[in-house]
């Protein structure tokens, strides 16, 4: 139980996927321009992540391991994080057309979200159960959320700065962000893990 | 080998009847047009065709509410394109620009009180109606900048806004934004314009304006048919603007500019060079 | 005098500059060549004109109708002749219409003018009274006595509250009245609480007022009136601030007074009220504190409504060096004035006049997140945040703050260190929004 808990928040805080890792830098830039957007997309890759870790996990230890093809694991890993992605776009343009349009492109690139693939990797990697690595997704979703929405809200009151002329949009948004992944180096040692 | 292909096969397929379902279930129908209108449209959802973005407007096109003439800032060709999208003829609107008519920057004309407050047009004009002694006046404090999305309005060094013809699309942002009325909306082709806002007499006019129009009716003697005074304020009769230009020279107080020769002092726009192609019309 | 000053969250302590005239009896200001009476000098819809050019007028006579139920006449000042109806500078800026005469000099009543007896005292009568002696409130908004003394029937107001605490710095008028009339005041509040029906009544005075305080309590000793001393803070005589330091209760966000059971008035207008009620004269004149480093001699001095500006600064000595800024109000809420010949209307308490060095020019700096605004807002509400969404038109996230409480005190703009004109930008953005749900 403890185990998991260490993974949980060792996840969520110090080794926070967008902050620590630098997994999914795309959308964390992309999509953070205002905080509901952000929560949005938050929630998308949360669903891909928990579900594409379980499907990942069960791909290589009931298909890819017993035929002895692991060499195929990247192929076979993109394959079902594609599925999955495909099937929430859907979702999401059926119930939501508004977090749809705002998304944007960022939605379908979740595809090609290193955090995604990432995370189905580091669960081979540091051979975790199934319940750990359902765990360490759930944990790793709601660290990038948080970051996500931390982000978005820091842009969101940075639109009202009187930022200089040559830092304006993108350029000042990379130096919050380094910022705020300074910060997050700060939880290093709250847990082992 | 056999194991690889098993596998990745497998795995494709099953992914693939599953996302065959989900599109059954979750299926969304989108007009194929809606897509090629917003193409086709300028991008820079600046909300003249009264709809809140270019996205907006192009559902109302493909349901065939609205006429694709009121994407104004779009021009003719985009008005072209978006009538053969629709199939439906393009009626065409003679392209308008906007124009300060107003000449009366910080050196020549006078305030009436020393403002400290906000730099914004509409705030200050809610102070005793504006620190400028003309009451129709350009303020100078930029809001029609802030409003303008194509970035055709400048405030000169000696605080009048001037409006680039060529970078204007007639969006009509700024008018709605001017708190004193001196942004109007004229055809494109036309160059010469009376610049001026103050419907006071003339002898009011001189005290606060070294170039407002006095209505000493000079123009209309020079161009009868191209100008018109009412209230005492002279204005071009866009119908003939094209024979406007003799009076230009004849004005006494200068408020009268052809901007093929040059925008109101100050401004760093370059003058316009062309009439546009229907001048001769 | 050993009661514990009451007093409300936030507000400031600027310096309060009443010596130069606190201790000077009220004078009466020599009548003006020309009389400017405007027909707006309330809240509501401006009053109709009734005489024409070339009428001869009594003082006291009747030269703009009502218009309306909130709307109340305006009056000749004096006797003379109408010379002209049209538009003339108006305190708000503007050229607006009004009444001028030429004062004849003999300054002559109308004959008609007529109080009410003990037997007439009824409620609905008095309320008819101070709308046609166009009785107002006399603390600086100006909205029409009579409309505020006619609570809806399910608001019933049990607390009435009389505001001498005369916030603003500069002005000593409320003061010298307390000291020079109590008793004027008393029956103004006795007439108030027969409208009202026996409510509770309070009077407000600022603790740096003990002449003041001393005479008013010596005053109200038989009555059950009670004299509360407040602690010396502006914008403690605002109305929201002034009820929750006596009664403890808050007027509700958007709500009024009578929201919360109370009813504000200023001793000004309780002495106007016995003026009105018991002779039938109708509010003509008005006591104005003329002060500030800019005038040669700081005086009070009791002025006919529609005198010039010009005129009051001559009857103080003129000017001291080069008026740089006048001001008619009080320093933190009064308007900066474009001309002299601007006449006195209801409700101005004060003219200030200051040099030119005494302005202080230094264009808006930066936002310091130094946090003194939102320290001193007694509306509780944030200005620096509210001015930052307003700046970016983001009008609806700034009425999600809260910008709709705001009540314009202007002690955020007055500590800012940056010189950011917060009231301004907060003026904008509630304008925005009133004018969205117009539109709505």
């Amino acid at each position: 139980m403890t185990g998991l808990l260490i993974i949980l928040v060792s996840s969520i805080f110090v080794n926070n996927f967008v902050l620590a890792r630098f997994l999914g830098i795309c959308p964390f830039l992309g999509v953070s321009k205002k905080v509901e957007t952000a929560l949005g997309m938050g929630m998308a890759v949360t669903f891909v992540l928990t579900v594409a870790s379980a499907m990942t996990w069960l791909v290589q230890r009931f298909v890819l391991a017993p035929l002895g093809v692991e060499y195929l694991q990247t192929i076979a890993f993109i394959l079902v994080i594609a599925a999955l992605v495909q099937l929430v776009e859907m979702v999401v343009q059926k119930t939501s057309p508004v977090l749809y349009q705002s998304l944007g492109i960022f939605l379908p690139l979740i595809t090609t979200n290193c955090a995604v693939l990432g995370l189905a990797v580091l669960n081979i990697q540091k051979d975790y159960s199934f319940l750990e690595a359902v765990v360490f997704a759930v944990g790793a979703a709601i660290g990038f959320t948080l970051a996500l929405v931390l982000f978005a809200g820091l842009r969101e009151r940075l639109d009202l700065c009187p930022v200089p002329e040559a830092f304006r949009g993108t350029a000042i948004a990379m130096v919050t962000a380094g910022l705020l992944s300074l910060a997050f180096m700060g939880f290093a040692g709250l847990v082992a893990g | 080998m056999l194991e690889a292909i098993v596998s990745l096969g497998g795995i494709g397929l099953s992914a693939a009847i599953l996302l065959g379902l989900a599109s059954k279930k979750f299926a969304v129908e989108v007009d194929p047009r809606e897509l090629e209108i917003l193409d086709a449209l300028p991008g820079a959802n600046c909300g003249a065709c009264g709809f809140p973005g270019c996205a907006g407007f192009a559902r109302a096109l493909a349901e065939g509410k609205v006429d694709p003439a009121a994407c104004t800032p779009g021009g003719q060709a985009t008005i072209e394109r978006l009538a053969s999208i629709l199939g439906v003829s393009a009626k065409l609107r003679e392209p308008e620009v906007a124009v300060v008519i107003c000449q009366g920057d910080r050196v020549k004309a006078k305030d009436k009180y020393r403002y400290l407050g906000v730099e914004d047009c509409n705030a200050a004009q809610k102070l005793a109606d504006g620190p400028k002694a003309c009451p129709g006046g350009c303020l100078g404090l930029g809001s029609c900048v802030r409003a303008c999305p194509f970035g055709a309005i400048e405030i000169t060094k000696q605080g009048l806004a001037v409006i680039s013809r060529e970078k204007c699309t007639g969006c009509t942002k700024c008018i709605a934004v001017c708190p004193r009325q001196v942004i109007r909306m004229v055809p494109a082709s036309a160059t010469v314009h009376v610049l001026c806002n103050s419907h006071d007499k003339g002898a009011v006019v001189r005290k606060y304006c070294q170039v407002g129009c006095i209505a000493c009716q000079i123009c209309k003697k020079a161009a009868p048919e191209a100008y018109v005074i009412e209230d005492f304020l002279a204005r071009v009769v866009y119908a003939h603007h094209g024979q406007a230009a003799p009076a230009i020279e004849k004005c006494p107080t200068h408020c009268i500019r052809d901007f093929i020769a040059g925008y109101p002092e100050g401004s760093t726009f370059a003058p316009s060079i062309v009439p546009t192609s229907d001048e001769a019309a | 005098m050993s009661r514990k000053p009451k007093t409300f969250h936030g507000g400031l302590h600027p310096p309060d500059s009443k010596a130069a005239s606190a201790d000077k009896a009220v004078e009466i200001c020599p009548l003006p060549d020309e009389i400017i009476i405007p027909l707006s000098q309330h809240i509501g819809a401006p009053a109709e004109p009734c005489v024409a050019v070339g009428d001869s007028v009594c003082r006291g006579q009747v030269v703009g109708e009502a218009r309306g139920f909130v709307s109340v006449p305006v009056h000749a000042s004096t006797s003379g002749e109408v010379v002209a109806v049209e538009a003339r500078p108006h305190p708000s800026g503007r050229d607006l219409p009004a009444v001028v005469i030429r004062p004849d000099g003999r300054d002559q009543w109308c004959d008609d003018l007529r109080g009410l007896g003990e037997d007439e005292l009824a409620a609905e009568s008095v309320r008819n009274k101070l709308c046609a002696c166009g009785i107002v409130g006399l603390g600086g908004a100006t909205f029409p006595t009579h409309v505020k003394l006619s609570p809806p029937p399910e608001k019933p107001i049990d607390t009435l509250i009389i505001n001498g605490a005369e916030c603003e710095p500069y002005l000593t008028t409320d003061y010298r009245l307390m000291l020079e009339d109590p008793e004027q005041i008393l029956d103004g509040v006795r007439l108030f609480a027969g409208v009202l029906g026996r409510p509770r009544i309070f009077i407000g005075i600022e603790e740096n007022k003990p002449a003041a305080i001393k005479v008013i309590d010596a005053a109200c000793a038989s009555s059950d009136i009670e004299v509360v001393p407040l602690r010396v803070k502006y914008p403690q005589g605002a109305e929201k601030q002034l009820i929750y330091a006596i009664t403890g209760r808050e007027v509700p966000s958007g709500g009024l007074p009578m929201d919360a059971g109370v009813l504000v008035q200023n001793v000004r207008t309780a002495a106007a009220v016995s003026v009105a009620v018991r002779t039938g004269q109708p509010l003509i004149e008005q006591v104005l504190t003329v002060t500030g480093p800019g005038v040669a001699e700081p005086k009070n001095l009791r002025v006919r409504i529609g005198t010039p500006l010009r005129h009051l600064i001559d009857a103080c000595g003129g000017f001291n060096g080069e008026p740089g800024k006048i001001i008619l109000g009080g320093p933190m809420m009064g308007t900066a004035q474009l001309s002299l010949d601007v006449p006195v209307t209801r409700g101005a308490g004060g003219l200030l006049i200051f040099r030119q060095e005494d302005v202080d020019p230094r264009p808006e700096g930066p936002c310091i997140r130094c946090g003194r605004c939102v320290s001193v807002c007694p509306a509780r509400i944030l200005p620096t945040t509210i001015v930052a969404y307003a700046r970016n038109d983001q009008v609806e996230t700034a009425e999600t703050l809260g910008v709709l409480d705001c009540i314009e005190c202007g002690c955020c703009t007055y500590i800012c260190p940056s010189m950011i004109p917060l009231v301004q930008f907060i003026r904008q953005a509630k304008g925005a929004i009133m004018a969205q749900k117009r539109n709505a």
